[in-house]
């Protein structure tokens, strides 16, 4: 194959090493471009569908795992200390022991309830592999309608339209296949964020301690920070002080810089005009420890940030974007056609062609070697298809559609596209 | 896609998990069990509630747990557990794009335009319900405009599905005009399936008042058609033996319904499949590309960010081929207005540009077309127009 020049005066792609665009050009050409293998490559997009409810699974069989270590510990912990107490009497120690055993039979009902739990999830994850598993090229155009759902989904759980996700997963019956109870974590923090209430988001960061501690998050200092900014808001400033000493204090090592200006807000107050502090008072703080727990979320569960709506919507609008587009003739079936599309598709960069593709103006379909192009005398190209048809029902006749040209049909010539 | 070795480790996953917690459960039955032995010691055992012989059971009880350990008792099974499950997502990331979002470009995607889609797409598809739901969610209220007429459309439609034309009929009627602009005889054969329908429900008499009233305005351009209708006249009653019998197929209804669903789209200016499915449909086969690119691309995010065009090739099916593109095969570049296709008079076709520069410039010299032996002139060439 040969390199070609990267052309059409863009300077930005032309940026782009030649050698590795006609590597990866080569790639896409070499690959048989037959339907099973772009069935395998758009499953290889999977990924989130499958992370997300094993992270969740994950984080059930660490929770009971956990919960048995610790009652069992505290159990053995509490028979020594009673064996090592010498004043303790009979009846104390049998009422003792009694206690213990029924803690342990709470425990054991625990268990219990939280491997039920453990299985359900894990039904969960092997519904998922078994939905890949299940696409080919019979049920496609179903297997397709069915993702297109789950995007939405996805879409709408992010965006905290719960009520149509629920609404649309019940008309669809694809409760395994969407990942609502996930997000049901999620929605508890935000709701109570958006009415100004750290609590919930603080118990989820302590939940997630050691993960998030291993990402260097640091949404539970800006939390902490948020909880500083409300007590001197309400000019508390001595329990604002002690807050600070209590739970700022341990992140100075590492991020000195926004405790300090935080704790500057002492100095001013809300009312204050001083732009560096009045931003910290302003309610889009809220808002903006939203998107932080989200964002957290996302990493914690092994999703993308955008939601897969936007990702494939860009994607698609990239793909499809040609100058041919914002033409008046668009046809209607080019979503590009549509002023919504335009819009969104406006800060994306245009397609690019290799080769001629050729669509007839009147049957909309391609024309290549089985279909080929014929010229009219007045330049003006359709397809063999349509040009028989149109000669068989008018007596030889051609007439062109869009300048109104009548001709023989035995003018047209063939035009040769390689 | 070869998913039997992913199903094997997270199979792997669950039976160290169910292994792991029956453990847990062994062993605080096993606790359990040695505390309530030493409770039934305490209590029956004679002598045991005086002071040394209660504390002796239970610093026996104590040295028995310690014996049973059970905490680490749970380890090995836990170590387990833990090596499945780091295995299984790494093996997820090593088969699968781990992070699809490489591709996206970190553009304002404006979110009231993007739910704007999404009820279009709802009402498009028929789910009213869920529009609504959504519109009201979302505060998507301007996107409400497309309700009415896809209520309108899946009403003809549902109609149509009990047999009933009258309301497609009258659609027709109202948008003849616009469907005799697109070249579409969707009028006159919802008129053919009622004519049939008249003819087998009601008799001749009415089939023929019918045919008078509502197909003779077509007689001009389907005079056949016409003519083979009216022969069914004679074959009222028995049509299902006739030569005709093709006019009672119930795959005209199903075909009709198809047609009347692009054209009354189209009418809209919208179209017939949701352009929302469409774009997705699109990104799903494009993103793979796309990411491979980025995987080139790496270190360079920010040209990604700013290119005007992609520097490869994004192939599509061809049903995502709405536009004729040609690409000169001599310089590779996209045809455009300044640099228009040229057909040769050998039949092969070139760009502008390319033919200046094989003609050296000289528009009265010949030159060698660059794909068959003939000699072409500049001034023979004709533009194309696809």
């Amino acid at each position: 194959m040969e390199v070609e020049p990267l052309s059409n005066g863009n300077s930005a792609a032309a940026a782009v090493p030649n050698a590795a665009a006609a590597a990866i050009a080569a790639a896409a050409a070499a690959a048989p471009s037959s339907k099973l293998t772009q069935l395998t490559e758009s499953l290889k997009l999977e990924h989130q569908f499958l992370r997300v409810p094993f992270e969740h699974y994950k984080k059930t069989i660490r929770a009971n795992h956990r919960a048995a270590e610790k009652e069992i510990s505290a159990a053995v912990a509490s028979v020594s200390e009673a064996a090592d107490d010498g004043d303790l009497s009979p009846d104390a120690a049998v009422q003792r022991l009694n206690s213990l055993v029924s803690r342990l039979q709470g425990l054991k009902r625990k268990l219990e309830e939280g491997s039920r739990t453990e299985h359900l999830q894990a039904q969960r994850c092997r519904a998922r592999l078994d939905h890949l598993e299940s696409a080919d090229m019979d049920n496609l155009s179903e297997w397709n309608n069915t993702r297109l759902k789950r995007i939405l989904v996805d879409y709408m759980l992010r965006m905290s339209y719960y009520d149509t996700a629920i609404k649309l997963v019940e008309s669809s019956n694809i409760p395994d296949l969407v990942d609502i109870d996930v997000f049901n974590e999620a929605k508890k923090v935000i709701d109570a964020l958006q009415i100004k209430e750290v609590a919930p988001a603080l118990a989820w960061c302590a939940d997630n301690k050691s993960r998030l501690k291993k990402s260097k998050s640091k949404l539970e200092f800006q939390l902490r920070l948020q909880e500083f900014i409300e007590l001197v808001r309400a000019e508390n400033n001595l329990q604002a002080i002690t807050y600070a000493r209590k739970y700022l204090a341990p992140w100075g090592a590492t991020h000195m810089k926004e405790l300090q200006r935080v704790t500057a807000t002492l100095a001013f107050k809300s009312s204050t005009e001083c732009a560096t502090y009045k931003v910290l008072f302003e309610p889009k703080q809220w808002d903006y420890l939203v998107e932080q727990f989200k964002q957290e979320f996302c990493r914690l569960y092994g999703m993308t940030f955008e939601p897969l709506l936007n990702i494939y919507l860009q994607a698609g609008l990239s793909a499809l974007k040609t100058p041919f587009c914002y033409e008046d003739d668009c046809t209607k079936e080019d979503p590009l056609s549509q002023e919504s599309f335009r819009k969104l598709a406006q800060p994306l960069p245009y397609s690019k062609q290799h080769h001629s593709k050729l669509v007839c103006y009147i049957t909309k379909e391609l024309m290549d070697t089985e279909n080929p192009p014929l010229v009219l005398p007045n330049g003006y190209v359709y397809s063999t298809k349509a040009l028989e048809e149109m000669a068989k029902k008018n007596n030889g006749k051609i007439t062109c559609p869009r300048t109104g040209l009548v001709c023989n049909y035995t003018d047209v010539v063939k035009a040769y596209i390689s | 896609m070869e998913l039997n070795s992913i199903k094997d480790t997270f199979d792997r996953v669950t039976k160290k998990q169910k292994l792991s917690s029956s453990k847990s459960q062994e062993v605080i039955e096993q606790l359990g069990q040695e505390i309530e032995q030493a409770v039934s010691k305490l209590q029956f055992v004679p002598g045991a509630m005086s002071q040394p012989d209660h504390k002796l059971i239970l610093t026996e009880l104590k040295t028995k747990l310690n014996e049973i350990a059970p905490l680490s008792q749970l380890e090995s099974t836990q170590k387990e557990l833990n090596i499945a499950l780091t295995k299984y997502p790494k093996l997820l990331e090593k088969s699968f794009n781990p992070d699809i979002s490489k591709a996206y470009r970190n553009v304002d995607f404006d979110s009231h335009t993007v739910n704007q889609i999404i009820a279009n797409h709802f009402y498009q598809e028929g789910l009213f319900d869920l529009g609504d739901c959504f519109v009201n969610e979302a505060k998507a209220i301007e996107a409400t405009g497309m309700r009415i007429p896809f209520l309108e459309m899946y009403q003809i439609l549902h109609a149509m599905k009990s047999r009933n034309l009258e309301p497609a009929l009258k659609w027709a009627a109202t948008n003849s005009d616009k469907l005799k602009h697109n070249g579409s005889d969707l009028e006159l054969k919802l008129h053919r399936l009622q004519f049939v329908e008249v003819l087998q429900n009601r008799g001749r008499d009415e089939a023929l008042d019918y045919a008078r009233t509502y197909l003779s305005p077509f007689a001009s351009d389907h005079m056949a058609e016409i003519q083979k209708l009216m022969a069914c006249l004679l074959w009222a009653g028995r049509l299902d033996t006739s030569p005709y019998f093709e006019f009672l197929s119930p795959t005209h209804w199903e075909k009709l319904a198809k047609e009347l669903n692009r054209q009354f789209c189209n009418i809209m200016g919208q179209s017939h499949q949701s352009p929302l499915s469409v774009t997705i449909a699109a990104g799903v086969q494009g993103l793979p590309t796309l990411l491979k690119l980025m995987n080139v691309m790496m270190g360079k995010k920010q040209e990604w960010q700013s290119m005007k065009q992609l520097p490869v090739p994004v192939d599509l099916d061809r049903e995502f081929q709405f536009h004729s593109v040609f690409v000169c095969p001599v310089s590779r570049d996209q045809s455009s207005e300044e640099n228009p296709p040229m057909l040769l008079s050998c039949g092969h076709v070139l760009c502008k540009q390319s033919i200046t520069k094989l003609s050296k410039n000289n528009s009265t010299r010949p030159f060698k077309c660059p794909y068959c032996p003939l000699e072409v002139e500049v001034s023979k060439c004709r533009q194309l127009y696809f």
